[in-house]
C-alpha cells in the first residue's frame, strides 16, 4: 500500500562518478545565483541588471583581459591552497602571505631604486622569488607551530592575516611611503622594469601564462614527485605517513612554505600587475577568494584557471555595478559566499544518494 | 588617589573591552562542548554590529537587541543544517557564512541601501538620522552600594545593562552546563556522541540548540560592540574579534566561568593598546600595538599547546566530527 508520507533515506555512495561530481557542481553553482538573485531582490536591486553587468564582462574582449588581471592572484593563492588543502593543513592566511608578498616585492623595487645593486631586467626575477620565499616562510611558520606542537593552524592563519595587513599598513603610512606622494600613504610607483606586462606588452598576457606555468608546476609536484606524493599521503591519513616512513613534520613545513609561497607570488601580481605600487588595504580579499577557487575547482590545478577567472570578472563585475548601478562592493562578495555556500551543500549531494519510495 | 582613578580607569576599559569576548565566547563555549566548531563566529558578530546599527536608529535599543540575537540564530541555524544534517566539514562552512556575513553586513549598511531599509522599518525617521554612521550608546547604570566599592565598584558595576547580561549568562550557563541533566546531555554529545545516542539523548537535536545559542550570542556580542561600546560604523569593524574568541574558548578550557577570566585578559590587552597610544607610544605609526590582539592570540594558544599543559585541558572529544549513526 501506498502511504501518504513519502520515505526519504540517505544513502553514501561508495565512489563519486566524474559524471556525477560535474553535474552535480554545475547544479548547484545555478542555484546559489538563483539564491543571490533572490536575496539581491529582497533588497530591492534589480537582479536581472546586476547578472547582466556581471554576463557583460566576460563578453567584452577588454573586461575579459580585465578579468584574467584580476584573476590571477586568486588562481596563484588558489594553486597554493590546493596544496596545503590536499594535506589537510587548513591554510586560511592566503590573504596574509599575499600582503607579505606585496611587501617583499615591493621591498626589492625599492631596494633597487635606492641602492641599483642589480641589471634593471633582473628585477622582476628577483621580486617574485622574494614574494615567494616571504609569503612561504609566513606560512611555514603556522605549520611548523603544527607539525611540531599541535598548534590549531585555522586560528594561526587567521590571526596571521591581520598582523601582515597591519605590517603593510605600517610600511606605507610611515617608512615606506613615497616622498613625493604629497603625504598620501602610498609607495613609489614602479617603473616600467618592475610592472607585469613588460615584455609581452599586456599584464593579462604575462598573467594568463604564468598562471599556466604555476598550475603545470603543481600538478607535477603533486603528481610525479616524491614529495607530492607525500604530501598526498600525510593528507590521507598521517598514520599511514608515519608507517611510511614519511616525516609528517617534514612535508607539512615544505608544503606549507611552497603553499604560502605561491599566495606570495600572488601578492607581487598584485603590486607588479595590477596596481603598480604598494598602498594599504591593496588586496580586496584575493586570499579569501581563493579558498573559494580551490575548492570550486575540487582543488584540481587545471581547474582552477577558469574558476579564478570566474571569479576576477566578479570583481571586475563588482567595480562596474558600483558604479553603473550604485550598489556596493559587497554585492558581490555576498554573490562569491553564496557560491562558496552551495559547492558546500553540493558536497553532500556527491557524497550521498538520496532516495525516496513511496511505500 | 589620582593612581586608584586611573587603576579603575583601566579596569573599567578592561571590562568594557572584554565583554564583546565574553559574549562571544560563552555561546561558543556551548557550541564546542556540543561538538561544533563555529568558524563562522566572525561573520555572526559583524552582522549583529551591522544589524544593531540600523535597527537601534530605526527602532531603538530594545528591537534591535531582539532582531540582531534573531539574525545570528538564522545563521547559526543555517550552520547546523549543513554541519550536523548534511554532516558537512565545519571549518569550510563557517568560513562561508564568516564571508557571507561580512559581505551581507557591507551590503545592508552602504548609504543606498541602508536608507531603504530604514524608511520602511520607521517612514518617520528625519534626514539625519538616515545617514548617521553612529547610534545612541546604551546608558550605564550604577548599581546602589556594589558600585561604591573601591577600586573594582566602578569597573564592575557601573557598567550597561549588557555587561550585567553577561555576569549573569556566565554564571547560569556555568550551571546549566555542569549541574543540570541537560547540561550533562549536551557535554555527552560532544565526548561521545554514539554513547549519547544509545543513552536516548538526540545528538542532532543538542547540536542543533547549541549551535543557534552560539549563533545568537555571537551575534549578541556584535551588537554589545556597536550599542555598548564603540557606536561608531565601520566596515569589518569586528576585526577578527569573532576568531579571536575562538581562541578564547580554548583558553577558558570550555567553561563558561573561566571564559571570564580569558574575556578580560583581551580586553586589558586592547585597552593598553590605547592607553599606550595616549601615552605617544607610537603616535605616528600605531600599527604595531593594533597588532597586539593577534600576537597574544598566537602566544596563548601555542603556550596551550605545550605537551603537559594540552594533557590538562581536555578538548570535547568529538569537537568538529559529524555524527551519523551509520
Amino acid at each position: 500500500m501506498r502511504s501518504a508520507i513519502p520515505l526519504i533515506r540517505v544513502q553514501r555512495r561508495l565512489e563519486v562518478p566524474r559524471r556525477v561530481s560535474a553535474a552535480v557542481s554545475a547544479f548547484f553553482i545555478l542555484l546559489s545565483f538563483a539564491a543571490a538573485a533572490l536575496i539581491f531582490e529582497l533588497m530591492g536591486v534589480s537582479s536581472v541588471a546586476t547578472f547582466g553587468v556581471i554576463a557583460s564582462v566576460f563578453t567584452n574582449p577588454n573586461l575579459l583581459l580585465q578579468a584574467i588581471l584580476r584573476g590571477l592572484p586568486i588562481g596563484l593563492a588558489a594553486l597554493g591552497l590546493s596544496i596545503a588543502f590536499r594535506m589537510n593543513f587548513w591554510n586560511i592566511g592566503a590573504e596574509g602571505q599575499l600582503y607579505m608578498g606585496m611587501f617583499a616585492a615591493t621591498g626589492v623595487v625599492l631596494l633597487h631604486e635606492y641602492q641599483g645593486l642589480i641589471a634593471e631586467p633582473l628585477v622582476i626575477v628577483f621580486m617574485v622569488l622574494a614574494s615567494f620565499v616571504a609569503g612561504g616562510l609566513y606560512c611555514a611558520l603556522s605549520a611548523a607551530l603544527k607539525a611540531k606542537m599541535g598548534v590549531n593552524e585555522v586560528l594561526t592563519t587567521l590571526m596571521l592575516n591581520y598582523i601582515a595587513i597591519l605590517f603593510v599598513d605600517f610600511l606605507v603610512y610611515g617608512p615606506w611611503r613615497d616622498p613625493k606622494g604629497f603625504n598620501f600613504p602610498l609607495s613609489i610607483q614602479f617603473p616600467d622594469y618592475a610592472r607585469l606586462g613588460f615584455v609581452l606588452g599586456s599584464p593579462s598576457y604575462e598573467g594568463l601564462a604564468m598562471l599556466l606555468v604555476v598550475a603545470f608546476l603543481v600538478y607535477g609536484l603533486m603528481r610525479h614527485t616524491t614529495l607530492g606524493f607525500e604530501m598526498r599521503v600525510v593528507g590521507e591519513s598521517p598514520e599511514v605517513a608515519k608507517h611510511a616512513g614519511i616525516s609528517y613534520a617534514k612535508a607539512l613545513i615544505i608544503g606549507g612554505f611552497i603553499s604560502g609561497g605561491l599566495a606570495g607570488i600572488a601578492g607581487f601580481s598584485v603590486v607588479s600587475g595590477i596596481i603598480g605600487r604598494l598602498r594599504p588595504r591593496a588586496s580586496p580579499g584575493y586570499g579569501y577568494t581563493a579558498i573559494i577557487v580551490a575548492f570550486l575547482a575540487l582543488l584540481n590545478p587545471w581547474l582552477i584557471i577558469p574558476a579564478s577567472i570566474f571569479f576576477g570578472g566578479l570583481i571586475v563585475a563588482g567595480d562596474l555595478i558600483q558604479a553603473s548601478l550604485k550598489l556596493p562592493f559587497a554585492a558581490v562578495q555576498i554573490f562569491q559566499s553564496i557560491i562558496f555556500l552551495f559547492i558546500i551543500a553540493g558536497e553532500f549531494m556527491k557524497r550521498y544518494r538520496i532516495i525516496v519510495s513511496w511505500r | 588617589m589620582a593612581d586608584v582613578a586611573w587603576i579603575e580607569s583601566v579596569l573599567s576599559g578592561a571590562v568594557q573591552a572584554g565583554t564583546v569576548y565574553l559574549l562571544a565566547s560563552l555561546g561558543e563555549v556551548y557550541a564546542e562542548r556540543s561538538g561544533i566548531l563555529n568558524l563562522g563566529l566572525e561573520g555572526m558578530m559583524i552582522l549583529g554590529v551591522a544589524v544593531s546599527f540600523i535597527f537601534t536608529n530605526a527602532l531603538g535599543h530594545g528591537a534591535a537587541l531582539l532582531v540582531t540575537m534573531l539574525v545570528g540564530g538564522l545563521i547559526a541555524l543555517i550552520l547546523a543544517f549543513m554541519a550536523v544534517s548534511l554532516r558537512l566539514n565545519q571549518i569550510v562552512v563557517g568560513l562561508a557564512l564568516t564571508l557571507f556575513g561580512l559581505g551581507l553586513s557591507g551590503f545592508i549598511t552602504s548609504a543606498e541601501i541602508r536608507k531603504g531599509i530604514l524608511l520602511s522599518l520607521n517612514p518617520n525617521l528625519s534626514e539625519a538620522a538616515l545617514v548617521t554612521q553612529q547610534a545612541p550608546k546604551l546608558p550605564n547604570i550604577a548599581i546602589p552600594v556594589l558600585s561604591d566599592i573601591p577600586l573594582i565598584g566602578e569597573p564592575l558595576f557601573n557598567q550597561n545593562i549588557l555587561v550585567y547580561l553577561s555576569y549573569i549568562l556566565a554564571i547560569v550557563m556555568w550551571f546549566v552546563l555542569f549541574r543540570t541533566r541537560f547540561g550533562l546531555s549536551l557535554r555527552s554529545v560532544g565526548e561521545n556522541p554514539a554513547m549519547a545516542d544509545a543513552m536516548g539523548v538526540n545528538v542532532y537535536l543538542m547540536r542543533y540548540i547549541a549551535t543557534v545559542i552560539g549563533g545568537m550570542l555571537g551575534a549578541l556580542a556584535g551588537a554589545y560592540l556597536f550599542i555598548g561600546y564603540q557606536p561608531f560604523w565601520q566596515e569589518g569593524m569586528t576585526q577578527g574579534r569573532g576568531f579571536i574568541s575562538l581562541a578564547l574558548v580554548i583558553l577558558a578550557t570550555w567553561s563558561p566561568l573561566r571564559a571570564i577570566l580569558g574575556a578580560y585578559l583581551f580586553g586589558g590587552v586592547e585597552v593598553l593598546q590605547f592607553r599606550l597610544q595616549l601615552l605617544g607610544v607610537g603616535a605616528q605609526t600605531p600599527q604595531f600595538l593594533l597588532m597586539l590582539p593577534y600576537l597574544v592570540t598566537i602566544a596563548t594558544l601555542t603556550l596551550l599547546s605545550f605537551e603537559g599543559v594540552k594533557k590538562r585541558i581536555g578538548v570535547p572529544a568529538a569537537l568538529a566530527t559529524p555524527y551519523s549513526r551509520e
